[in-house]
């Protein structure tokens, strides 16, 4: 799985608790809001980190999602990268779980990973069973 | 009943349900019981909660607002949602959500018009 280094990011949050959902979204709200994210882009960070938090509680019981500023590409575009991992049972088929509208939770749409997904402008998942789950995002900041 | 999660207000047949607080798991489970007992303790037509105050609806978010709605549907109770702020409607477009069986409403008074039509 991928090694992490915290020191590397700038928010570090422990979601262990059902709490801990609300709490990253607010926190990934605040620092996207800081890195100047449009109005709709801070919104849409939030929920993908709601989603993110949602998975580790429900499917781990306990994880970490890493925030961090950084700058990407070669034209150096401002982003905000955000990584969720946990050493929770892992995704049997990844292909499914991100293709939208399968869940193996009881009280959900399936829409999870699809939606985040679509909200951000990179997606990569790792997920191997019985080790864990692995996600990162990014969001470039558009110029206004 | 427990203490209310949010405090809600009768009007007319209706009950008014503004969000003014951070929505997490168990605080939108609460109010789906909340809302259902009121259905049943006030004889109410309709529900209409106002979530202009919310930045963030997520995806289990809106799963337990329209399961409510289905609820109260099947306690014959009709739901408006008024108030989605834009940028909240745009991400719930985007990651493909629907919401099931709740009707929209752009304002409170919008929403209070489209309830006295259902009738």
């Amino acid at each position: 799985m991928i090694e992490v280094n915290p020191q590397d990011y700038d928010i570090v949050l422990k979601i262990k608790d059902e709490s801990d959902i609300a709490v990253s979204r607010q926190m990934a709200k605040n620092f996207a809001q800081k890195m100047n994210f449009s109005l709709a882009d801070v919104t849409k960070i939030a929920t993908a980190v709601s989603e993110l938090a949602r998975n580790i509680y429900r499917y781990a019981k306990e994880g970490y999602i890493y925030i961090r500023e950084k700058e990407a590409g070669p034209e150096k575009a401002i982003t905000i990268e955000i990584l969720a991992c946990d050493e929770g049972p892992g995704i049997e088929n990844v292909e499914l779980a991100v293709s939208g509208g399968y869940t193996t939770s009881e009280r959900s749409l399936g829409l999870g990973l699809a939606g985040i997904r679509r909200l951000m402008d990179s997606f990569h998942i790792e997920s191997e069973v019985g080790k864990g789950t692995a996600v990162i995002v990014e969001k470039r900041r558009h110029a206004y | 009943m427990k203490s209310k999660v949010v405090p809600t207000i009768k009007l007319y047949d209706y009950l008014l349900v503004p969000i003014q607080i951070e929505l997490d798991d168990n605080t939108v489970e609460r109010l789906q019981m909340q809302i259902l007992h009121e259905i049943h303790e006030n004889d109410v037509r309709g529900i209409i909660i106002d979530v202009s105050m919310v930045d963030v609806i997520d995806s289990y978010i809106s799963f337990v607002l329209s399961e409510t709605a289905g609820m109260a549907k099947a306690m014959g109770c009709h739901t408006v949602i008024c108030g989605i702020q834009p940028q909240v409607a745009l991400t719930l477009a985007q990651m493909g959500i629907r919401l099931k069986d709740i009707i929209t409403a752009r304002s409170l008074e919008d929403a209070i018009d489209i309830l006295d039509e259902l009738d």
